[in-house]
């Protein structure tokens, strides 16, 4: 993790969790508003973000801040 | 940013403004939550009222949730979002004890799709071929007929029905198109039933979901959570909704502007008449008359469904008034504006004497205007006034004008029908309007009273007239009916009511006068002399006067007296009695007291054609 590490970053700001919540407190159960609404809508903003689609069978392991960015470096993508 | 934003954009309290915008701009999530953080830290009153609107459907609309606040937070109001359960409709609808019969919401709002409701529809040849398909959308909107149906007799509130989009992610097989019982054809033949529901009933309404669908484009549909959570919408779509449904439900909370002002060169044609002349303007079929033509058009549509029309122009009028008269192509003519404002004053005064022409405030008026320094100069001085364009631009001003929601109403009345009639005949009448020859004008009027005692056919409107009469009215005596029977009944009492026709038509009884024996003989007090403002300045309350001391004379009537009892509303009448001719007797705890003595007849006023019934 850097301080400038933008799938932290955009989690925290997805959230409204406070700027110092770390990779590991980023993850379904520990975030009570990361219910399957926000779900939906995080998979967008990812995509959105990172300029990428993920597969249909990731997206249901896409559950903490690790998962997520296994998936986005299987993309490609380096944080 | 995508258009249909734009008619929202400038009702934003201001410190949220950019945050919102921000939001429309980038479609993401974190930039509409914080919007709505941003709305919500502004000053309540600025939030506008809190609204509750239930939200039915077919699919998955609760992920989407911030995305329809944000739109709706932009009328403004105060959403509430209420979700019945997925795919509940007619269970909701049928059960009159349920969430759709709660009285609490401002709408209801059904959204379905194909995808849920008739999904054989994206496979006709392998879903038992025509015959079945056509069975199964009878069967479809014979179940639409039953919703319907409940709801007039038992809903409350209005129920939005949307239209069925036709879905992005069907096959583009060309057969389809070519079937009549295909997808194309089916939800055409569901919409039109849709629409017809809503045109039987007042409470249903059309959400027009199809329309909205194909002028958005590919742009609104996400595929991928389509079919992972049955939530179609992108998140450009899902704002874009929120705007859509904000505007839909607009009209329940916001009355229409009434007045659409317009400028004349470069905004009704192309070229300016005082200097180019008339031959030279552009208005036609070419470019860019085209575009002249059609704004006139729009402008002609919005007068027909109720929108008052006014002229405002920098011009000498008979030049202006000749160019629209004679300029070959012209639509809108002079009489389609009721008021007209040709002149070289600034337009704000203009506009400010044309509201106090029609009676309405200045947030009644919207403005189309090329001059990017009347605009300015309109925002500075009556901010009121929503000037719909940004730009002189011809095609920017066409656009302005058929995007702007500030004449969007669900529904058509009768009034809305007859208002641009009804004002006409208002200015027609006008005393004021006609300076300088008024007896000339008020014969030309054709005016006639007619005259008649207070009777059992005439009485309900006297009460009516004598309990909501405020502003000429000498006494402001409140009578109610058995009061005014027993004080009629009294020998020696006079009524008189009197019923004004003009050239333009009947006005209804528009003015009374109510008069009982005093204590001393031959003393005839007014109790209430009273007269709709709307007929001021015709000579109304001199007929009736006239016809009473004519009455009270035959009947030896020696003195006559009357009272003025001043409120807060009624200085209007404050002088009646002595133009009438009478004089100060004394002063009253309440008011002033005034006598005619010697009564005498008196002449009718010489435009006025009399009808005395029972003189």
């Amino acid at each position: 993790m850097t301080t400038n590490d933008p799938l932290r970053q955009l989690l925290i700001e997805f959230f409204e969790l406070p700027a110092d919540t770390t990779p590991k407190e980023l993850s379904q159960p520990a975030v009570k508003q990361w219910d399957s609404f926000a779900m939906m809508q995080l998979i967008t903003e990812l995509q959105a973000a990172f300029s990428i689609e993920f597969d249909l069978d990731e997206v249901d392991k896409l559950t903490d801040y690790a998962q997520i960015r296994a998936a986005l470096a299987r993309k490609g993508v380096s944080l | 940013m995508f258009k249909p934003f734009e008619t929202l954009r400038r009702r934003l309290p201001e410190p949220a403004r950019a945050a919102v915008m921000d939001a429309f701009d980038s479609c993401t999530w974190i930039k509409v939550r914080r919007a709505l953080s941003a709305l919500e830290q502004c000053p309540l009153e600025e939030q506008g009222q809190e609204v509750a609107v239930q939200m039915l459907s077919t699919f998955t609309l609760e992920s989407i949730q911030p995305a329809l606040h944000l739109g709706l937070r932009c009328i403004p109001c105060r959403p509430k979002l209420e979700f019945a359960p997925l795919n509940t409709i007619e269970q909701q609808l049928f059960d009159r004890g349920s969430e759709v019969y709660q009285r609490r919401h401002l709408a209801s709002v059904i959204f379905w799709r194909v995808d849920e409701l008739l999904p054989d529809l994206y496979h006709p040849c392998s879903s038992g071929g025509p015959k079945e398909l056509k069975r199964k959308a009878a069967e479809l909107m014979e179940r639409m007929e039953k919703m319907a149906a409940v709801y007039a007799e038992a809903g409350s509130h209005p129920l939005f029905f949307s239209t069925f989009m036709v879905p992005p992610s069907a096959a583009a097989r060309m057969l389809e198109s070519q079937l009549n019982s295909g997808l194309s054809a089916s939800i055409a033949e569901i919409n039109a039933r849709i629409f017809d529901l809503a045109s039987r009933d007042g409470k249903l309404r059309v959400l027009d979901l199809n329309r909205w669908s194909a002028q958005e484009g590919e742009a609104h549909y996400d595929a991928q959570m389509d079919f992972m959570a049955r939530q179609p919408f992108t998140v450009r779509g899902a704002l874009s909704l929120g705007v859509f449904l904000a505007r839909n439900l607009r009209p329940l909370l916001t009355p229409r502007r009434k007045v659409l002002a317009v400028d004349l060169d470069n905004t009704l044609w192309g070229g300016i008449a005082g200097e180019d002349g008339i031959a030279n303007l552009k208005l036609g079929q070419d470019f860019p008359g085209n575009i002249f033509l059609r704004l006139q058009r729009e402008i002609l549509e919005l007068k027909e469904q109720g929108v008052l029309l006014a002229l405002v122009s920098k011009n000498e009028e008979t030049e202006a008034r000749n160019a629209i008269e004679t300029l070959p192509g012209m639509l809108l003519k002079w009489q389609d504006f009721v008021c007209r404002k040709v002149n070289f004053d600034h337009k704000y005064l203009n506009l400010r004497q044309a509201a106090a022409e029609l009676g309405l405030g200045l947030d009644s008026f919207a403005l189309l205007d090329d001059s990017d320094y009347e605009r300015e100069q309109m925002r500075a001085f009556n901010p009121e006034v929503l000037v719909l364009n940004q730009r002189g631009d011809p095609l920017h001003i066409l656009d302005s004008l058929l995007r702007t929601d500030a004449f969007d109403v669900h529904q058509l009345s009768q009034e809305d029908r007859a208002r641009h009639r009804e004002y006409e005949l208002r200015e027609a009448r006008s005393v004021p309007s006609h300076e300088g020859n008024v007896a000339e004008f008020l014969t030309s009027l054709e005016l006639r009273a007619r005259l008649e005692p207070v009777h059992k056919n005439n009485i309900e409107r006297v009460i009516q007239l004598l309990g909501k009469t405020n502003q000429f009215n000498l006494t402001t005596r409140r009578h109610r009916l058995e009061d005014l029977q027993s004080m009629l009944s009294r020998p020696g009492s006079i009524s008189l009511t009197l019923r004004l026709t003009d050239k333009f038509g009947d006005q209804g009884i528009v003015g009374v006068i109510l008069a009982v024996p005093g204590d001393d003989p031959g003393t005839l007090c007014i109790d209430s002399f009273l007269m709709s403002c709307r007929v001021i300045g015709r000579g109304v309350e001199d007929t009736l006067w006239a016809s009473l001391v004519n009455r009270a004379a035959r009947a030896g009537v020696g003195r006559i007296v009357g009272d003025y009892i001043p409120t807060a509303r009624n200085g209007l009448a404050a002088t009646v009695y002595e133009r009438l001719g009478l004089r100060r007797l004394e002063e009253l705890q309440a008011g002033t007291r005034f006598v005619l003595e010697a009564v005498q007849p008196i002449p009718f006023p010489a435009w006025m054609t009399i009808e005395d019934l029972d003189p």
